[in-house]
């Protein structure tokens, strides 16, 4: 085995905003299928689902901005853009790329290596910005608007109506049901299948002398 | 008989009324012992001698006869009874009367010609009737469009004041099976119990005289909300989206909830802001429609496209899109008003997919007269993602969903659980051969000199953690 050390890597600010986000996520999703799909999923009544659904949304725009504020006014911004090149950046993604899709079946080593400031692989940080910036602010903004439908009249006739505005909210939904499943299945693949999933609670990753981490 | 209107008999009346009616009603103390409620002038009761006696009628054109009885006493209790015979028959000349007609008229005629006679003194009256849906069928010919004295029996008028059962309202004449409902409704059971009155009754709803088409736009809307002025609130305090909910379905909908329902998918323009109405005499609606709707099974979303896509032709005036709307399918069913504990407050009566709501389908378009004009549509339209552009406006969430991104739910979910799966399979299948090189990595990384195997990692942060 090869000596470990331990790495602070996830701040208290992120890691309450991380399982805040995780919790409300899995419960958007579980009342967002009970809204759709009432009559053939009946775990909770509509009107509860809608309340939940309401409430739980506010939370998430909430931690969202808990989230955004963190990463705006402290210098841990940087482990979104360590290099600040985007073309290392979109190269790197397609090497951490090739490597869950080919090179970890043929015992190569991650191209990544875990540290403060590049805590995430390219491919990760560049996922993340992708939902954090544009899909979930989209979402969310989707998601005020059928809240109150008439109140925001003027942005649901914008987008050409509630039903446009409902089908971009469950396009999105539909996204982040898939990815709700590969992102702890990802998470699993550390030096050991749990090594990420406890970082999350203490902050700390263990970091191998050797390449690996996610 | 009764002569031509001219302008100055017109005069004449106006103003015998004027000084009939001032004597009557503004000096009383001075007024004549004939005009007091009950009495009858000497004049009126000249006319009664022979107009008081009952089957005293004459033949009108086409076989018809017309009742020239006049019953005393309710004319006595009528408000016309200061202004007597003269007011409003003013054109008569005792001497020659009765009068052979020249050319005989149907007591249809006879009614119309009486009416310009009412518009004298009830001018404002009448500019609201002729703005009316009943004013509309009338010309446009309808034999069956009501005229002043088929809802005012001119000879037996009652004050405004008068409390007239609910029985005698006269839209029942015309509107039985209506009225028949209403008056098992929630409305018509409170009105007619005693102290009913404060019960809406028919104008109260749709207005007496400027009656317009119910469907035609937002007034019986308004017209509930007028008394139950707490309505939206009481609705936001259990209803998401009550304001929703109030423009996208009529009261209707769940208070009446025996009632069929349907989508309406009413033209709007967008620009204007009300419904779309066919130009008089030159409709299109339903030609489009019909071209549109090739098999005739109904409007499918693309032939819903198609016929939008020609109300916004270039040179359209405005935009042209469609406003949805939940409702009930019939005038009578949207009288089946009951109590509010027995009204739909079950949402997934409506939002859960095949709810009965959404199973019919209809395009519509304001007539001229205000009436709607419906075409049907397959109620898949609501379904379809075809439709998005079209209907954007209309959604019920779980009714009305498009099928296709129910599909990618179920890809998506596939996925989500697949690719794991799939990747840990592959994982598993290429163990001994991942372990064999990994192995021969560490060979490697043990042969080589000391501080050559530390990580690449980016040293200059690795050893300064920042918290």
């Amino acid at each position: 085995m090869n000596q470990m050390h331990k790495l602070y890597v996830h701040p208290l600010p992120v890691r309450i905003w991380h399982w805040t986000n995780a919790v409300s996520f899995i419960l958007m999703i579980l009342t967002g299928v009970q809204i759709r799909y009432i009559g053939m999923v009946n775990f909770m009544p509509f009107k509860t689902a809608i309340e939940l659904h309401n409430l739980v949304g506010f939370v998430l725009i909430a931690n969202f901005f808990l989230w955004f504020g963190f990463y705006l006014f402290s210098d841990k911004i940087k482990v979104y853009h360590p290099e600040l090149s985007p073309m290392k950046h979109f190269r790197d993604s397609f090497r951490q790329m090739m490597f869950y899709g080919y090179g970890i079946f043929r015992g190569q080593p991650n191209p990544h290596h875990v540290s403060v400031y590049h805590k995430f692989n390219p491919m990760q940080s560049m996922t993340y910005q992708i939902i954090m910036l544009l899909l979930v602010p989209i979402q969310f903004y989707t998601g005020v608007l059928l809240w109150d439908v008439e109140l925001f009249e003027t942005g649901v006739n914008l987008f050409g109506g509630v039903r446009v505005v409902d089908t971009v909210h469950v396009l999105l939904f539909i996204f982040f049901s898939a990815f709700i499943f590969i992102h702890p299945y990802l998470a699993s693949l550390g030096h050991t299948p749990t090594a990420h999933f406890k970082a999350m609670f203490t902050g700390y990753e263990e970091i191998e002398d050797e390449p690996a981490g996610l | 008989m009764i002569s031509a209107c001219s302008k100055a008999a017109s005069f004449t009346r106006h103003l015998q009324f004027i000084v009939a009616f001032t004597i009557a009603c503004c000096l009383p103390g001075i007024v004549p012992a004939h005009a007091a409620a009950g009495d009858l002038s000497p004049d009126v009761k000249n006319c009664l001698e022979c107009h008081g006696q009952e089957k005293f009628e004459k033949p009108m054109a086409d076989g018809e006869t017309l009742s020239l009885h006049i019953p005393g006493r309710a004319f006595a209790a009528s408000v016309h009874n200061p202004i007597g015979c003269a007011g409003c028959h003013s054109g008569i000349d005792l001497k020659k009367h009765p009068q052979p007609s020249k050319k005989k008229i149907t007591v249809r005629e006879n009614s119309i010609a009486m009416a310009k006679v009412c518009k004298e003194c009830h001018d404002d009256k009448f500019k609201q009737y002729e703005g009316s849906i009943h004013a509309h069928l009338l010309r446009d010919g309808n034999d069956a469009a009501p005229l002043c004295s088929d809802c005012h029996s001119p000879h037996a008028v009652r004050p405004n004041t008068t409390a007239a059962p609910m029985t005698e309202v006269s839209c029942r004449q015309c509107h039985a099976g209506i009225y028949k409902v209403y008056a098992d409704s929630v409305h018509g059971q409170a009105r007619s119990k005693p102290g009913g009155k404060a019960a809406p009754l028919c104008p109260d709803c749709h207005k007496a005289h400027e009656v317009k088409a119910a469907a035609s736009g937002d007034q019986i809307k308004d017209a509930c909300l007028t008394c139950h002025s707490d309505a939206l609130a009481a609705h936001k305090s259990w209803l998401p989206n009550a304001d929703r909910h109030f423009e996208a379905v009529s009261c209707p909908a769940c208070h009446a909830p025996a009632a069929k329902r349907r989508v309406n998918l009413r033209l709007y323009n967008s620009v204007a802001l009300e419904r779309v109405a066919e130009r008089q005499g030159v409709p299109q609606f339903e030609s489009r429609a019909r071209s549109a709707d090739s098999k005739g099974l109904g409007l499918d979303a693309l032939a819903l496209q198609s016929l939008l896509k020609e109300f916004n032709r270039e040179g359209a005036e405005s935009k042209t899109i469609l406003r949805g709307r939940l409702e009930v399918t019939s005038g009578p069913e949207a009288h089946q008003l009951t109590e509010k504990d027995k009204a739909i407050k079950e949402c997934d009566t409506c939002h859960h997919e095949g709810a009965a709501a959404f199973q019919t389908v209809t395009i519509s378009i304001a007539s001229p007269d205000g009436r709607a004009v419906h075409y049907g549509a397959q109620k898949e339209v609501l379904s379809a993602p075809t439709s998005v552009e079209s209907i954007g406006g209309f959604y019920a969430i779980g009714a009305t969903r498009i099928k296709l991104l129910d599909i990618l739910f179920v890809l998506a979910l596939m996925a989500g659980i697949g690719v794991p799966i799939g990747h840990m399979t592959l994982k598993w299948v290429f163990r001994k051969y991942r372990q064999k090189v990994e192995a021969e990595l560490k060979a490697t990384a043990a042969a080589k000199p000391e501080g050559l195997t530390a990580s690449a990692g980016d040293a200059s942060d690795s050893n300064s953690p920042k918290q």
